[in-house]
């Protein structure tokens, strides 16, 4: 298990951490290329500045920057610069003062091209140089005129030729401590500035992870504090509601809601079951318990022994209901389909139901004799017995009870109609739970209340449906429909 | 001791008041809310044994009808109900004792003697007057550690008399504590078990215990 705040955190930090060290790594190089460029620059300026000093004429080569004084950073003080020239790039025409015994390195350049390289100074400073191959500027003839002129007024009879321009190597070094000293500055003030940005990022990033989690954390804190005691509990929010997570609340919430209506029909299922088998099982109890108090009443043990028959019954009923549907639902059982002359099968249904009742209540048929359904016999007799028993025990004295079936989409609705007696509209809602009685005492009807949960279970199994209407006249109805007719005979 | 006994099974009902009278009660048959209702207004009853889940009127509603009514007899329920908050609902409501079905029937006989001594404020289930133990656990008589022999009725009225003395009650009265609504019992009948209980009582050499205060009725002193 993971946290996903750190996650986020670390992923976030990490990306941030990437990408702000590459943008540092660019920009320092950008910055430090760009300085480097500038101080080559100022270095490929004053080698130039030299070369522009350089001059050949008739007496040779003149370098006017080496003379004494003109340019002091090359003889003294504390920051020296270095140069140093040779002819041919091998004879040695002249160097700085200030490198004493010692040389610059030459790099190997061609002509008219330059090269900078890095060195350490003969004082031992990091430095820097241009290495230019170039040739030198010669004099040109009006400067030489000039010059001839004032040299006829002092010398007479002398006529000197200017020698050819060999090419000339120069290579002009100097610290670079400054350059390097930037270049750090530059990347101190990077990283820095990098160091602080990630640190601040850090901070806001997680606090706004956490403000932006919040929602979850208290979704989860919400969800661990249910348990089974607590399925009236509802996920709720302070302020707006998420996007994100108002679906997972919204659904989490009405899975509650199913698991609750769940628990309780299961609770309410085995407070019935309970209540069903207690009052059979205290009346048997009873029974034995006083039947030993007066054995020699044989009138009244004769009795006890037909309540007991009649218990045993009555329990056996219950708990074959509640294992037919059990079954049902369970998906164990199967329709098995098979011709049956409706008409005929509903008076042997009929006759079944009310074998050892006492009722006059009669069965009025409305179905074709010719009228054959192709669905399962066991089921539909175990349907119809129930039905019938129903309308039998809740229908005022004398009432008559209907059957009629009619052709509606090429199948078969078949409908019993009784007289009810005190039932209401909104009881119809309710008639095909578990144990729903109109009446919640048992009574001496033996009715558990099973009979019409049992005909939808197996109406289902069946592929069939069953509704249940009440008109104004209290007239109720149970409607079958989906069964599939064979061929009329 | 006189019973109501509501409860909607014919069955327990049958075996329960067969049961119950054999043990010395009165008792008195309603199979529906309704038809309690209407034996409370106009009997007295000890103890009212009351199912809850009842045709027309409710147990529950059956109970608050009666203690809004100020009838302070004993009320035990007897229910297949048996969650914590039915008991609570019940014995909150005024009944005295709740027991859940399936039951055992002596503890039925137990739970309603001792409410029947908490009725007459004697917590001891052995009575002693003048030497003569009335043991109502056991149902027997005592004098001088020997049995005196007694039929049910007999017992039933030296109870009934020892466990209320000094106070004097009328043939009618004692007709409703010894008998149940549907028996058709004559003053003669009361006086026919005081004169068997005062004999039976001599003939063991006890002291004369059950007196009579002429125009009124019977009394233990």
């Amino acid at each position: 298990m993971y946290s996903i705040r750190n996650k986020l955190n670390y992923t976030i930090m990490a990306s941030m951490i990437l990408v702000l060290s590459l943008t540092a790594l660019f920009l320092y190089s950008r910055v430090a290329g760009h300085v480097e460029h500038v101080f080559d620059g100022a270095l490929f300026d004053k080698a130039h500045a030299l070369i522009s000093l350089t001059e050949l004429d008739e007496e040779g080569l003149e370098f006017d920057f080496a003379e004494e004084g003109v340019m002091l950073e090359f003889e003294e003080g504390d920051n020296l610069q270095y140069y140093q020239l040779w002819e041919h790039g091998e004879e040695l025409l002249i160097k700085s003062p200030s490198l004493g015994e010692q040389d610059l390195p030459k790099i190997g350049t061609e002509l008219g091209q330059h090269q900078f390289a890095d060195l350490p100074l003969v004082d031992g400073r990091a430095g820097r140089l241009i290495e230019i191959n170039f040739m030198p500027r010669v004099e040109d003839e009006d400067e030489e005129d000039e010059e001839d002129e004032e040299d006829e007024e002092g010398e007479e009879g002398w006529e000197l030729e200017i020698p050819p321009p060999k090419p000339i190597t120069m290579v002009y070094a100097r610290e670079r401590e400054s350059l390097d000293d930037t270049l750090f500055v530059i990347g101190l003030t990077i990283f820095g500035v990098i160091v602080v940005v990630l640190l601040l990022s850090g901070f806001l990033i997680w606090k706004m992870v956490g403000s932006g989690l919040s929602p979850l954390s208290n979704l989860a804190k919400q969800v661990s504090q249910i348990d089974e005691s607590r399925l009236d509990a509802r996920l709720r929010h302070a302020g707006a509601q998420s996007i994100e997570i108002a679906p997972i609340e919204n659904q989490v919430n009405h899975l509650l809601e199913r698991l609750q209506s769940a628990f309780e029909r299961e609770k309410r299922f085995s407070a019935n079951v309970a209540h069903e088998l207690r009052t059979p099982l205290s009346e048997l109890r009873t029974l034995t318990e006083v039947a030993q108090i007066v054995p020699d009443d044989r009138e009244q043990v004769d009795q006890f022994f037909i309540d007991v028959r009649d218990i045993s019954a009555q329990m056996e009923k219950i708990v074959v209901t509640l294992l037919e549907l059990a079954r049902s639902e369970a998906g164990l059982l199967s329709s098995d389909p098979e011709d049956i002359e409706l008409s005929k099968y509903c008076d042997e249904v009929w006759h079944q139901a009310v074998n050892g009742q006492t009722t006059c209540k009669r069965l009025f048929k409305d179905i074709p004799q010719d009228l054959v359904i192709n669905t399962d016999r066991e089921k539909l007799g175990m349907i119809l017995t129930n039905l019938f028993v129903n309308a039998i025990s809740y229908s005022p004295q004398d009432a008559e009870i209907q059957i009629a079936s009619a052709i509606r989409n090429d199948t078969v609705v078949l409908e019993v109609k009784n007289a009810s007696m005190d039932l209401k509209p909104e009881d119809i809602l309710h008639m095909k739970d578990r144990f729903w009685r109109k009446q919640k005492a048992r009574g001496t009807l033996g009715h558990s209340g099973l009979g019409l949960t049992l005909v939808d279970a197996l109406a289902k199994i069946m592929k069939l449906d069953v509704s249940l209407q009440l008109d104004n006249q209290q007239i109720f109805m149970v409607r079958i429909s989906g069964l599939n007719s064979s061929l009329q005979r | 001791m006189k019973l109501l006994l509501v409860e909607d099974s014919e069955r327990l009902q049958r075996s329960l008041s067969t049961g119950l009278k054999k043990n010395g009660f009165a008792v008195d048959q309603a199979f529906d809310g309704e038809q309690a209702l209407s034996y409370i207004a106009i009997n007295q009853y000890d103890a009212i044994i009351l199912d809850l889940m009842l045709p027309k009127i409710d147990g529950l509603t059956v109970l608050s009808k009666l203690r809004s009514e100020g009838k302070d007899c004993h009320v035990l329920i007897l229910s297949a109900n048996d969650q914590t908050e039915d008991r609570v609902r019940g014995l909150d409501l005024g009944a005295d004792d709740y027991l859940v079905k399936p039951f055992a029937f002596d503890e039925l006989v137990s739970r309603l003697r001792a409410l029947n001594r908490r009725r007459s404020g004697v917590k001891n289930p052995v009575i002693e007057i003048d030497g003569i133990k009335v043991d109502s656990v056991a149902r027997q008589v005592l004098f001088d550690d020997k049995q005196i022999s007694l039929t049910p009725h007999e017992y039933q009225l030296l109870e009934f008399l020892a466990r209320r003395r000094g106070r004097v009650f009328s043939h009618d009265q004692l007709i409703d504590q010894l008998y149940d609504a549907g028996s058709y019992v004559t003053r003669n009948a009361v006086e026919a078990h005081v004169s068997a209980l005062r004999k039976r009582l001599n003939s063991a050499g006890a002291p004369k215990l059950v007196q009579t205060r002429r125009g009124f009725g019977y009394l233990i002193e």
